[in-house]
């Protein structure tokens, strides 16, 4: 499974339950559509660390990062090369 | 267990010493609120408020453990528990935002005046009608060229009369959205900004709090502190900070309530023995004990896996949750154990139980703590 296929998988699963994987676009907007919350992206920001190990409170976060399973997507690819901003 | 080095006991020792000087005059203050400047002056040539800060910003680069340890040495020694308050409340609210998401000009030029002590911090987040539900603020900041207009008032602003700088989180997208608040450090002196007079509070009144009102406060876009829009996720790093930071002050009043009560206990005789010999009275000093011990757990393991980089989110809403509560738990058994000593004012016990009410509430309430870890389990 590609990357990007589990963090949709992930974000179906967790915020948006009522609809299938493959429904959801990589380029939906998740907070401006109210599928991931505050609290939601902290949850997203959590299981993003434990699951490609990334040491999150080293980064600049911004919600921009997490808009869409693309974003994060990119997001996890340019921690895993590039480390901390 | 975590063993100190002899240097890190060295600085514990020397905030027990600074604490203690700070709080002997505390009964007299507790009830006109007055804030420590003496204490203030004796705070800032001691190197305490650059503890977690880098050498080159005149900090001491002291790590997250030792600075909790080194405050826990003043909650222990200090019986003004405000100033402790507006201590934590100064070195979370301004030094450790700026630490993490500050640019380095916006470091390069504020950094040095929280490690010295010269510009006393705060932070504006809760508002009249947005206190637990921070993302419904109404304070907003408007782009114009290369500056923000920030509009809104602010309602419990710890150190708000004191403060020469304000941490404001303001509203610059849309209502609610998880990306729709930005932090702005806003000088006090800020044309357009007022700031309200002390307001009067059940415990904790040493620390002078107040209201804060923006009217066309004029904020160069440079002053942002973190990314546009970032602003929930710099609270969620500062509140980290806040609750291990501000808690672990409770951890070192609650050690040192514990051992009066104790001492108290084995001496004062009712009936011909000592109280602490009735088992309803010692069952009270075991639960204040269980209270140190499982506060002190949380504190330092969740201090320990944020310095591992793991997610703390439900650990550190469990931390919060159970130090505030056996905070007040441990200051409501005191009065009892010092029996109408305990109620009368002149003994400094009942003004525990009034400061602790307090941490029920600031940092996030219990129930929203309880919330925040239910929210984690996938529970809406
Ligand atoms: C001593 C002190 C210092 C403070 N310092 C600062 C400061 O420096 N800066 C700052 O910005 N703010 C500060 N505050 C404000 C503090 O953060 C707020 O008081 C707190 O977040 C609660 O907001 P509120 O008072 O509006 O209560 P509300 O949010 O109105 O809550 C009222 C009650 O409803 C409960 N409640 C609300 N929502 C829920 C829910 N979803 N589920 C269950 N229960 C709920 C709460 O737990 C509480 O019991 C301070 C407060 C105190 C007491």
């Amino acid at each position: 499974m590609s990357r990007i296929d589990e963090i949709t998988r992930h974000v179906v699963a967790e915020f948006a339950p009522d609809i299938r994987a493959d429904e959801l676009d990589a380029d939906y907007d998740l907070l401006a559509n109210g599928v991931v919350d505050s609290l939601g992206l902290l949850r997203l920001i959590g299981w993003l660390g434990e699951r490609f190990d990334l040491p999150v409170e080293d980064f600049d976060l911004a919600p921009e990062q997490f808009r869409s399973v693309r974003a994060i997507d990119a997001f996890v690819e340019s921690a895993l090369v590039k480390g901390p901003a | 267990m975590i063993n100190w080095t002899d240097e890190q006991r060295t600085l514990r020792a020397a905030a027990a010493d600074l604490g203690a000087a700070v709080g002997k005059d505390h009964l007299e203050r507790d009830p006109t609120g007055e804030f420590s400047r003496t204490g203030w002056t004796l705070v800032r040539e001691s190197g305490l408020l650059g503890m977690p800060f880098g050498t080159e910003y005149g900090g001491l680069g002291a790590d997250l453990l030792t600075t909790m340890y080194v405050l826990e040495g003043l909650g222990e020694s200090c019986r003004d528990g405000g100033f402790p308050f507006s201590v934590t409340t100064h070195v979370v609210s301004t030094g450790i935002p700026l630490q993490r998401f500050g640019s380095a000009e916006l470091k390069q030029r504020y950094l040095p005046g929280v490690c010295a002590g010269s510009a006393i911090g705060a932070h504006a987040i809760s508002e009249p009608d947005a206190g637990s539900d921070m993302m419904a603020m109404r304070t907003t900041a408007v782009l114009d060229g290369d500056h923000y207009v920030l509009n809104g008032s602010k309602s419990f602003v710890s150190n708000g009369p004191i403060a020469d700088t304000f941490m404001v989180y303001a509203r610059t997208g849309t209502p609610g959205a998880p990306d729709a608040i930005t932090t702005f450090l806003v000088e006090r002196d800020s044309p357009g900004l007022h700031v309200g007079s002390p307001m009067s509070k059940m415990g904790l009144r040493t620390s002078p709090l107040s209201e804060l009102f923006l009217d066309g406060v004029r904020v160069p876009a440079t002053n942002a502190v973190g990314r546009p829009g970032a602003g929930f996720l710099v609270l969620d790093h500062v509140m980290k900070w806040e609750i291990l930071l501000s808690f672990v002050v409770n951890l070192g009043e609650m050690e040192h309530r514990l051992r009066e009560c104790v001492r108290h206990a084995r001496s004062r005789k009712q009936f011909g023995q000592p109280i602490g010999s009735f088992q309803a009275v010692s069952t009270k000093l075991v639960d204040m004990r269980i209270g140190v011990e499982t506060s002190r757990k949380w504190l330092y393991d969740t201090a320990e896996k944020l310095v591992a980089r793991k997610n703390v989110t439900t650990d550190i809403a469990i931390t919060k949750l159970v130090v505030s509560e056996a905070n007040l738990a441990s200051a409501l058994a005191a009065v009892q154990v010092f029996g109408g000593y305990g109620y009368m004012t002149e003994y400094g016990v009942e003004k525990d139980v009034r400061n602790a009410v307090a941490g029920t509430i600031y940092s996030g309430t219990t129930e929203i703590q309880r919330q925040r870890i239910a929210a984690m389990m996938g529970l809406g």
